[in-house]
């Protein structure tokens, strides 16, 4: 019987030693090569980059679509497939200059009527209504005026069209794509781009596989060399838990992997075979947003004793271990072009100032459970999440907070977390106090949009302040970077100082672990994300 | 026995099996349709509005709205929505998924395989280890029998997603037999399907082993041993027959185990399936997916007990005389 025990058991190792190809095995040749698995959190909804929407999905985008336009370090805007462009005079008017070696996976030549091909897309009815209505509001329409010379006409100026042009919404896709792919809203292998690598296999729940393009030559200045990728082959496998990811890594069954948590930072750091990359993401901060609809939340002074009550520096240390940044704005550090850095230390951790604002707003009196009573109601206040999109052990930290403004204010803060059709319908019968929001955007104008104008999509907080549109309406329809800073600058102070709108929580980071022997793993410039594995080699 | 007597007693074996066939057939159906209509009850009264959850956090205007409600017919009555799912599905047409923008059919159907192969492999694994401790251990009182006896316990208390992080941590984080992650031959599938399949062996274990027990101290078996039979021979010729009979029962239980640990397995190790399809489905309200997945989940559940039934009338032809 023991025998037999072994002999499975080494059966097993030599069937595991003939998959041995999973290891990374540097062969020589131009530009390296080898195979690299990178373990991802999320699974993607669609690979068509049209349709993109998930932060934690756009790194693969990159790697098999590229824009007209780059990002480089301090969020200059670069030329990439275009090689160069115009704005006129009055905003109104885009010329481009078009690359003409490049082409698609499919043959098909990259020009000027594929990029209006592309435009012409997007703008079409039913096929993505939000970047229609958001980032294409101004689009007017796109002409060919050569093979590789294109000109875009805006309706109105707009500060974030080349920003759009930069992101992976604009990934440039094959017209034959668009005009015959079978899932075109899905994506996948026939949904093709001109990028570094091509997507040849996807299996739903396990993996996205891709090859290297080898008439690769057009990469942005930004990246880190010309020319075709260095991996022969790259696998994304889908793990959706944080220790297997790890366990997966240290294993070395993979050699890169996204999203590592808190929790195991620590195991990273102490390997010296394993290194980890931190970047901070674009886009708001994580906060709490006040609810100004109804009480409590209506008197600015309760507002601003939640956020004295908050030691909100010891709550990240218990939560990330020291591993989060602490946010003091609207906006993320993340975000350095827009962010505020004034604001910092101006509010917070002040429990004896918290008890003196609620003690005048009323709420003086406690109850048997020692939280505050006003007219015989307990100062309560409710979160209201859906569950699926809680991340980061955001969960976790709402409990620290609650337990922090409970014991030092007497707050009653209520953490629910549901599935999305409740969140939903709180969130449209104004059944909450408190709402959790962070945003990705790369331009974090585009998430103050969202959340703080009146009545726009998200603006959970029912603010409403006339400058407040008026700013972030002028800031949208400038280009102009220090303009738009000094703008953005004011919109922080209301919503931060004068309002008391929020409690900035931490800046979403990206973490990246992979085995000493990967190198060029690296960041988008703007974004913060993880970047494509173009620049990715294995060995030296 | 005369060749009309042979004939007769043909026609009538097969008279006795058609009523219950049918019967059970008919049973099958009317599951199934209750099960569609059910799952559209409660998808019908779940929180929150269909238009609400496909909008998410993108831009809300009333022409949008307008726009995808016209374009999944959410503007018709309940009632009709109603009609014409179930008109499709007779049809074979699962719908179109409102989140992946793909057919339902083609969505589960690249999806179904892996399920099925693991659910099959842990069931084959539970089995045979619960048959093989229960033998092992039935009627003899020792630390061997104790032990086995605690461990399935604790299997069968221990969370699938625990043990399955237990046996990565083990066997493939530290000693490196097993793949993480994939659906890459037989391999990849061990110790998904040990995970899965030891909730499995556990409550299977402790039915049979009290079944054997109770069967050895049947008067059979004294009649048996005084025979000079082995008691080797006695467990396994005859004991482990009665044994059986309450552990086929258990067989629709199993399906429910085993589509239900699947989700979990899946997520754990990185492997394709219905269950990831199914979890952010629900999650995200894909109505088509989740009701497919239902109507498949039901369909499972109809086949294998309808399999079970027929082969208890197979077994014990008591059971076709007598309804």
């Amino acid at each position: 019987m023991k025998s037999q025990w072994g002999a499975l058991a080494l059966a097993g190792v030599l069937t595991l030693a003939a998959c041995g190809s999973e290891a990374p095995t540097a062969t020589a040749g131009d530009g390296g090569g080898g195979s690299l698995v990178w373990a991802v959190e999320t699974q993607p909804i669609t690979f068509n980059p049209h349709q993109w929407g998930q932060n934690k999905a756009r790194l693969l985008v990159h790697n098999q679509f590229d824009n007209l336009i780059a990002r480089g370090k301090n969020g200059e805007f670069l030329s990439w497939l275009a090689k160069a462009w115009e704005v006129s005079k009055d905003g109104l008017t885009y010329t481009f200059q078009l690359r003409e070696d490049v082409t698609f996976h499919d043959g098909e030549k990259f020009d000027a009527a594929a990029v209006k091909a592309n435009l012409d897309q997007l703008v079409s009815e039913g096929y993505n209504p939000a970047v229609k209505a958001i980032q294409l509001r101004n689009f007017g329409s796109a002409e060919v005026t050569g093979p590789y010379a294109l000109k875009v006409t805006l309706k109105a100026p707009d500060g974030i069209f080349l920003d759009f042009l930069a992101s992976p919404l604009a990934g440039q896709v094959s017209p034959k794509s668009l005009k015959n792919a079978k899932d075109l809203k899905a994506g996948g292998v026939d949904v093709v781009g001109t990028g570094p690598f091509i997507l040849d296999r996807f299996t739903p729940g396990q993996e996205v596989h891709y090859k290297r393009n080898p008439a690769y030559n057009w990469a942005p200045p930004s990246a880190g060399h010309q020319g075709p990728a260095h991996l022969s082959e790259v696998t994304y496998r889908f793990l959706p838990e944080a220790a297997v990811r790890v366990g997966a890594l240290t294993s070395q069954q993979v050699q890169v992997i996204e999203g590592v948590p808190a929790t195991e930072v620590g195991l990273i750091k102490s390997d010296p075979a394993l290194k980890l990359e931190t970047s901070l993401n674009s886009g708001s901060a994580f906060s709490y947003y006040f609810n100004l609809s109804h009480a409590p939340f209506d008197d600015k002074r309760v507002r601003e004793a939640f956020r004295d009550a908050v030691d909100v520096d010891a709550v990240l240390n218990s939560v990330y271990q020291g591993t989060a940044k602490r946010a003091w704005s609207i906006i993320g550090q993340g975000s350095p072009a827009f962010y505020d850095a004034s604001l910092e230390n101006t509010f917070g951790n002040n429990p004896a100032r918290a008890n003196k604002l609620l003690d005048e707003a009323g709420w003086d009196k406690r109850d048997g459970e020692g939280f505050r009573v006003k007219d015989g109601k307990r100062l309560s206040v409710r979160s209201v999440s859906s569950a699926p999109y809680v991340r980061d052990r955001r969960d976790v930290l709402a409990q620290a907070i609650q337990a922090s403004v409970k014991q030092s204010a007497g707050i009653d803060f209520q953490v629910k977390l549901v599935d999305d059709g409740t969140a939903q319908k709180a969130y449209k019968e104004d059944q909450y106090e408190v709402f959790e929001n962070s945003r990705g955007d790369t331009d974090a104008g585009a998430a103050l949009n969202l959340i703080l104008p009146k009545g726009a999509a998200i603006n959970r907080t029912h603010v409403e302040n006339a400058e407040l549109d008026k700013l972030l309406a002028e800031a949208s329809a400038t280009s102009d970077p220090a303009e738009r800073k000094e703008l953005y600058a004011k919109v922080q102070k209301i919503v931060v100082t004068d309002e008391a709108l929020l409690l900035p929580v931490y800046v979403p980071a990206d973490q990246i672990a992979h085995g000493a022997g990967v190198t060029g793993v690296t960041f988008e410039p703007v974004s913060g994300t993880p970047n494509s594995a173009y620049d990715v080699r294995i060995g030296t | 026995m005369s060749t009309l007597q042979l004939t007769r007693r043909r026609g009538l074996a097969a008279a006795g099996w058609l009523g219950p066939v049918v019967r059970r057939l008919g049973s099958g159906l009317a599951v199934l349709w209750a099960a569609a209509t059910a799952a559209y009850v409660a998808l019908l009264f779940a929180p929150g509005d269909t238009v609400d959850v496909l909008i998410g956090d993108g831009l809300d205007t009333p022409e949008r709205r307008a726009q995808i409600i016209a374009e999944w017919g959410l503007d018709r009555s309940a009632l009709e929505q109603y009609g014409d799912y179930l008109a499709r599905l007779l049809r074979g047409d699962l719908g179109h998924s409102y989140i992946l923008q793909r057919g339902v059919g083609d969505v589960l159907s690249s999806q179904i395989w892996p399920t099925v192969s693991l659910a099959l492999t842990a069931a084959v694994f539970g089995v045979v280890l619960a048959l093989v401790l229960a033998l092992a251990t039935a009627g003899r009182r020792s630390r061997f029998g104790d032990l086995v006896g605690l461990s399935e316990l604790v299997v069968v208390s221990v969370p699938p997603f625990l043990i399955g992080i237990l046996l990565l941590a083990v066997f493939s984080f530290t000693l490196g037999w097993f793949p993480v992650s994939g659906d890459r031959g037989f391999v990849s599938l061990v110790l998904p399907a040990v995970a899965l399949g030891l909730q499995i062996s556990g409550v299977l274990g402790q039915v049979l082993r009290e079944g054997l027990e109770r069967a050895l101290e049947e008067p059979f078996a004294v009649t048996a041993r005084s025979r000079g039979i082995t008691e080797w021979r006695l467990v396994i010729r005859h004991a482990l027959r009665h044994a059986l009979l309450p552990a086929v029962t258990l067989l629709g239980w199993f399906t429910g185990v085993l589509l239900g640990g699947a989700i979990i397995i899946e997520a754990v190790f990185g492997r394709p399936g219905l269950g990831q399809v199914t979890v952010s489905a629900v999650t995200g309200k894909d109505m088509p997916v989740v009701m497919a997945v239902v109507l498949l989940s039901a369909l499972a559940y109809v086949t294998v007990s309808t399999i079970v039934d027929l082969a208890y009338l197979a077994i014990d032809p008591r059971l076709r005389r007598s309804r």
